[in-house]
This record gives C-alpha cells, structure tokens and sequence, in this order.
C-alpha cells in the first residue's frame, strides 16, 4: 500500500466502531508490512529476530521496537525531512538524545485523538469550558501532549476555554478566577493538565487555605504522572486531593496514559479506586510480555506493556514500552514504569549512571 | 515457621512491633519477621548501647575483641552448626543466589576475618595497634590514644550474604557500640552474627544491635540518626544524600555510594594456550553475586594484536558464561531486573545496526548476555544479572584516559598483564581514581583489610585524643619530686 492508501484506511477503520482480532489483524500486518518496506532501521530490527512480513500470522507476532530504539534511530517510513511535524520524547535522555517520531501527516493523530478523547472523556458532554494546565502548542511545538492539549481546547471546549499557563508558569490568578467562575454559573467544567501542574495548584490552594467546589459534571484530566518530579504522590492520595480541593468525584477524575511514541491515547472511566483499569479505542491493542524474550504472559502475571497502536503508522506500530502491567478482561492495570531496576547490591545501574554522569 | 531477623539487647521481644517479610522464590515461601522499633524504644537502646560501650567496651584490649569475634566466625565456617546451617538454607531462598554459589561465598568470605587475618586489618590502619588500647608515644612528641565511637550507626543494603558484617566488625574492632539497620533484601546475617557474639561473650553482645525499618521510612531513620556519634551508610547516592542531609551536623557520615568495576585484558593474556583460563576468571567475576557488587565487573577492555582477537576473547567469555550456567544457575530476575536486561541488551543490538563489527551473544533466552565493540566506547554500567561488554582497544595504555571522567564511580579493575604492563598500568588507573587492582576472578573477593573505596576503614572511624608535650612538660613543675 502507499502511504495514502494506508492513510485512509486508517481513517475509514477509525470511524468504524467495534471491530474484533479477525479485523485489526489484517491491517496490523497490511500496516506492518509497509513499514518493514519502508523504515529500512526497522526492517533491519525485524531481520535479526527473523520476522518478516511473510512469516507473520497475527498482529501478536509483530516485532516490538523498545521504546529506547527513537534514539538511537530514526524509525520513519517517509523522507524525515518532509514531516509535518516531529513530536519528541522528553524525561531521561541517553546523552542527551532526545527520541524523534515524525508525522508525514497529523490527520491520523488528530483523528485518533478527536474520537477517543469524545468517548472517554466528554462522555455526555458535546463542549465543556476547559482549562488547560500547559503550555501552548506554539511554546511547545514539539510537545505531543501540547498538540493534544489544543486539540482538547479547540474542537471541545466552549467559548471562555483558556491556557491557564503563561510565560512565568501557571497563571493562578487566572486558574482561581475561572474556578470561582464556575462554582458561581453551576456549569460543568473541565480542567486539564499534567499531574505535576495539578500538584503544584493544589500546593499553592493548600498554602492559601482555598477549595473550590466545582459544579455537577465537572471533571479532571491528568496525564504523566509524577516520575523524575521533586515530589511523588501516591495514586490515592493523589485523587483524594484532587476531590477535595476541586470538588470533582474520583470517578469523574480521568487519567490518560499516552507518550510520544503512539498516536493513541488510553483512558481509564475515573480513578474511584487505584491502579485504575485503563483501555483504548479499537485501533489499538496492548499485551503483557517477559520483556526478555518477548513472549506474551498469562492473563493476571505482572509484565511489561507492549502497544501495537495501527494509527502510529509511519514510525512503527508496535512498541515495547517500559511500563509494567497487568492484563484484565476489560483493560489493563498500569503499575507505572519498570524502573531499569536498580543492584540489589552495592554495583550501579543504567539508570543510576546516566543521572549521576549528567549531574 | 516464621524466621526472627534483628537483635535487640535488653528489650523484650513481646513489647516490639514485628513485621513480616515474605520471600517467595520459585514457589517457595518464606517469611521473617523483623522489629521496627519506636521512637522511644531507639533512643532508649542507643542510651544502654552508648553506656555499655563506654563502661565495657572501651576497657576491653583490642586482642580480646578480636578473639571473640574469631570464635564468632568459627562457628559460621562450622557446617554442624546451627548458625551455619541456618545461612546454607535460608539465605539462598531469600536472596535468589545459587546455594552453592552462597555456600562457597561465605566460606570465602567468612575466612577474611580470621583472628590473624583481623590482626592484620588493625595493622594496615594503625601502625601500633595499641593505641586503641591505651595512650601510646606519638612521634611528633607526647601521646594519643584513638577513640571509636560509642553508638555507630550502620545503615546497609543491598542482598550480597554477609556484607554488613564487614562495617560492623570494623565498629567492634575500634570498640564503637553499633546499632546497624538491616535491609530487607538480606536481614538475617548481620542477626545472626549479633546473637552469636552474644552468646560467646553476654557482654560484649550488650555493645551492639540489629534493627530495621521499611528503606525510605524517614522518621524511624532520623530516630537513630539522632542518637548516633558516626553514621556509615550505604546504598544510591540519591539514598545517601538524604541521609547526609538529615544527619546532625555535629555526627560524621561516612558514605559509600555504588560503583562500576571492570576488567583490562592485555594481549599478553591472550595466547591460545592462556586465554581460555583468563575467560573462565573473567565469567567467574561476572557470575558471582550476578554482578550485585561494587567490585563486579560491568565491562572488559580487551587488548587487540595477542593471538586470541578481542572479539575471540567475547566469545570465550560468553562459552564460560553459559557453563557457569549449569553450575550456578542465574537467580530469577523480577520483571523490573529483566527489564533492565532487556534494554541494556536491545540497546547493544540497536548499536550493532550501525556498526559492522559489534555483536551481542547469546540468546534472548539465556541466563546471560555478551555484548561485543570495536567502537570507542566510553564507561557505562551493563544491565547486571550477566550481562557485560567487551571492548576491543588497540592498547591498554588508552583506557585510564577514556575513564578518567567517571572518577567519582570507579572501583575495582581485575587485571590480566604481564608484571611491567601491570606496573604501569596500577599507576596510570590510580591517577585516575581506581582504588583497587585485583587480579581476574578476585574482583568480587577482595583480600582482608583491603580499603574500601580507598579509605581507611578503622581510621574513619576513630576520633584520636593528644596528651602534647607540653602538657607533660607543664605537669612536671608540680609534680611532688619537684625540685
């Protein structure tokens, strides 16, 4: 297939709601097949471990690049150079090297975001006045959770919607005006940020002895988490804050788990109780491996995510994360990252090292 | 049956809140219980520890201490005895370690600690050991006396069997009180070795503890970080500089941060008939303690232009790995160790895309793994659990210099050189920041009264009190023979 044909399949199999294994297989090698063509790094990845095209049944077998592959190569099906945009990855770096995954287009994204994002987070809701705890698309051009964010903003929130972050940080003059806004209409809204900048809200409400309590409908969006952040929360006391300083129920508080190195987004239906279960959309679709060998474990054995997400067509689909996990009927608990394991010993680590040698 | 780890003199076992720990290898379960004490509990057992040691200890002669301690030893080297035989059962079930591998470790380890090889552990740091019995004539003129603290707080981790009894044979060796903190990776050696004490000698069991508290509990921490008067601690510098930082700035800490070791293979070593057994020492270093120790070699400088190639020796290496395999079979890795194997593996073979020479051997399914460079690579850890890089240089001479900007995490380099490369080698490594040279296969078992980290492990720990000359002098005019 030519990239515009995979193009609009893709689009048409996105709008297609509810599709089974018979019908995601098929495009998974269709799509994996064009990358093995035309990503040679990805072929030569593939080759090693003696897979190809030809010998590929099902969407299982597909080769899972590590997610760690972005920087050491550039795993793009079309001209690097002609991307419409390049999103980058962020967090620990390996000399500084920062993953690149290039988008020959963002329609794909942009579709995959939009139908998700409607289904798992505005639910009943067509707009919401929103208000974003992040730095705009244009500060952050190479952020994709920035382009996410603004894709939020612009095809769900109503007149009114805002950043609530300028140029010093989070704005919380604003933040504290909108909040009061909405308590005094009694109309729903959304608020919607990396957990870390909620963290810091919610420090600074604490310090200033303010709560707000936000109207019926209202609902929270984090995403990230807090690894590498100066300060760790724990899950429940994470969204025991949130309710008590926002107002808004745990199970109106929802967690998005994406990275840059997919096109699709997963969600979990509000964060009542801890780990929550999270899910996609049909277009991808998780397995829990012994991220040793790459072999799928039994259902309920604690392993390492793998995503074969078809809407990331251009890099490649299916990716190794480094996010542990338990697979359930209806999802899968995400029991945050793998830490690369420090020595049980007194010898150093991976991890350890990098940090240490880059001060 | 529950194991009991901690050892707390003086406290009733009923009035102390025990917690369980739970190991579960290979279906195979079991639990220990360890004491987490109060606040009020801590301070009340420093107060005891720090008056015994002062009234006791102190008073004791350093030969006497050595010799319980070498009993003490000896009925850890007795396989009929209980002790002994409670270290060959549980410690492998608890740490994941081969027992064999467990068992011949802690004969090895357990004979560096000998009365005659403590003895000598006293005489590398202090050329006349009596001064830690009595004021001794200083060669500058009058006389000092060194002084080991009455309440050492070891903090240790880690799960390599019988670590901790290095820092808290040091503690006694200097008559300091010890209270150490065990982690819940290995609890029960360092208890074990109290309750020995304690019986030999009831006295000089009333001079030391062992304790515990879940790592990152910082109020249980601060509870003895308090009451101590020298704090050794070791583990992650992240670890260590909280512990720093909330030691009261009058206390000493004394901290020992994990390391990177690694090997050099000079062509020398590299003969048809030599290299096999150089390899076989190499996978020996690797496979014990599956590279757990600061000491545990990361990665191999292998030296081009000897009869064996670099990339021959990697294979060598990789062949020993997976006989070593059949003897001492590898610990099951949790899923965060075998995720860390997995990329520092998956990273090597992304690498071996570029470059037409590198490889990595060994199967996603082996209990191990050799990566192969001919790159100019710097320093970086392996993935641990037997995984580890060669590196082909054309000459050992060019390694001090690429490693010199990892100064603050060097250790051990095991050696493979003729005499004068050796010689010239050890002065190039130390400039840089090496602090031990051993040879191949003894990187994990360094020799008694070595220098950790290059310090002085008595030394650090005294305080030494001067009587000066003129003090002397002075007393004389009212002495009653005064003229």
């Amino acid at each position: 297939m030519t990239e515009a044909q995979i193009i609009k399949t893709l689009l048409d199999f996105i709008a297609a709601d509810g599709t089974t294994d018979d019908e995601f297989s098929p495009l998974a090698l269709e799509i994996f097949a064009y990358q093995f063509e035309n990503n040679i790094p990805y072929q030569r990845f593939c080759r090693q471990r003696e897979k190809t095209p030809r010998t590929m049944q099902s969407w299982r077998n597909i080769p899972a690049v590590p997610i760690n592959g972005y920087k050491d190569l550039t795993l793009s099906c079309c001209d690097p150079e002609a991307a419409e945009r390049i999103f980058m990855t962020s967090g620990t770096t390996k000399n500084g090297v920062r993953g690149k995954c290039h988008h020959p287009t963002l329609s794909v994204y942009d579709t995959s975001m939009i139908t998700a994002f409607r289904q798992r987070f505005m639910q009943e809701h067509t707009k919401l006045r929103m208000g974003i705890l992040f730095p705009t698309e244009q500060t952050m051009p190479n952020s994709s959770l920035a382009h996410y964010l603004a894709l939020a903003l612009n095809e769900f929130g109503s007149d009114g919607s805002r950043y609530l972050f300028n140029d010093d940080g989070l704005d919380h003059e604003q933040l504290f005006a909108e909040l009061d806004r909405a308590e005094q209409t009694g109309k729903p809204y959304a608020l919607l940020g990396a957990s870390f900048s909620f963290v810091h809200v919610m420090d600074k409400m604490s310090h200033l002895g303010k709560t707000v309590s936000l109207p019926e409908g209202s609902r929270i969006l984090d995403t990230g988490g807090f690894k590498g952040q100066s300060r760790e929360l724990e899950l429940n006391e994470f969204y025991d804050l949130l309710e008590a300083r926002f107002g808004v129920p745990r199970d109106h508080c929802i967690n998005m788990y994406g990275m840059t190195e997919l096109s699709t987004e997963f969600y979990d239906w509000g964060n009542a109780t801890c780990p929550s279960v999270k899910s996609g959309p049909h277009w991808i679709r998780s397995q829990i491996v012994n991220p040793l060998t790459g072999e799928e474990l039994p259902k309920g054995d604690k392993g390492i995510l793998v995503h074969c997400d078809l809407a990331h067509f251009n890099c490649v689909s299916s990716i190794l994360t480094e996010d542990a996990g338990i697979e359930l009927d209806d999802g899968f608990l995400l029991l945050g990252r793998a830490e690369g394991a420090e020595a049980k010993g007194c010898s150093m680590a991976v991890d350890e090292f990098l940090k240490a040698a880059q001060g | 049956m529950a194991l009991r780890a901690g050892y707390l003199p003086g406290i009733n076992a009923n009035d102390v809140e025990w917690q369980t720990l739970t190991y579960d290898r290979d279906g195979q379960a079991i639990e220990v219980l360890v004491p987490l004490l109060s606040d009020e509990q801590m301070k009340d057992l420093s107060g005891r520890i720090k008056e015994v040691s002062r009234q006791h200890l102190k008073s004791m002669a350093v030969s006497d201490i050595t010799a319980t301690i070498d009993a003490a030893i000896a009925r850890l080297l007795d396989r009929n005895d209980t002790y002994r035989q409670q270290a060959e059962e549980y410690l492998p079930l608890i740490t994941g370690y081969d027992a064999e591998m467990v068992r011949l470790g802690l004969t090895g380890y357990l004979k560096t600690f000998r009365q005659s090889e403590l003895r000598r552990f006293v005489a590398e740091d202090f050329v006349n050991p009596k001064i830690l019995d009595e004021f001794q004539p200083l060669p500058k003129g009058g006389y000092g006396r060194a002084y080991g603290p009455d309440l050492l707080a070891h903090i240790w981790a880690g799960n390599v069997p019988g670590l901790p009894l290095w820092s808290l044979i040091s503690g006694l060796l200097v008559k300091a009180g010890n209270i150490g903190k065990v982690p819940s990776t290995e609890p029960l050696m360092a208890s074990w070795f109290a309750h020995i004490i304690a019986e030999i000698d009831p006295k000089l069991g009333q001079c030391l503890a062992v304790v515990w508290w879940k790592g990152g509990d910082v109020d249980r921490e601060q509870a003895l970080l308090n009451q101590a008067d020298l704090v050794m601690a070791y583990g992650n510098n992240d670890t260590l500089h909280q512990i720093r930082d909330r030691t009261p700035i009058t206390t000493r800490c004394l901290t020992y941060s994990h390391k990177v070791s690694f090997g050099m293979v000079s062509k020398a070593a590299l003969d048809t008939g030599k290299a096999w057994e150089v390899a076989h020492q190499a996978a020996y270093d690797i496979v014990r303690y599956d590279q757990q120790g600061c000491y545990s070699p990361h990665l191999f400088f292998v030296e081009q232009g000897g009869a064996v190639t670099p990339q021959e020796f990697a294979q060598y290496i990789a062949n020993e790995l997976d006989c070593f395999e059949e003897k001492f079979p590898r610990r099951s890795l949790s899923i965060e160790e075998a995720s860390g194997v997995a990329a520092w593996r998956q990273s090597e073979e992304m690498k071996s895309f570029f470059a037409e020479n590198n490889a990595v051997m060994g199967d996603a399914n082996d209990a191990w793994s050799v990566a192969y460079s001919e790159a100019e690579e710097d320093l970086a850890p392996s993935g641990l659990n037997r995984t580890a890089k060669v590196i082909s240089v054309k000459q050992l001479d060019d390694v001090p210099a690429r490693i010199a900007p990892y100064k603050a995490f060097l250790q051990t380099v095991g050696i493979a050189a003729a005499p004068e490369e050796l010689q010239r080698l050890a002065g190039m490594l130390g400039a840089v920041g090496v602090t031990r040279i051993s040879a191949l296969e003894h990187m994990t078992a360094p020799e008694a009264g070595w220098h950790h980290d290059g310090r002085f492990n008595l030394l650090d720990l005294v305080t030494m009190t001067e009587v000066e000359r003129s003090a002397e002098t002075a007393a004389e005019a009212f002495s009653d023979y005064v003229d």
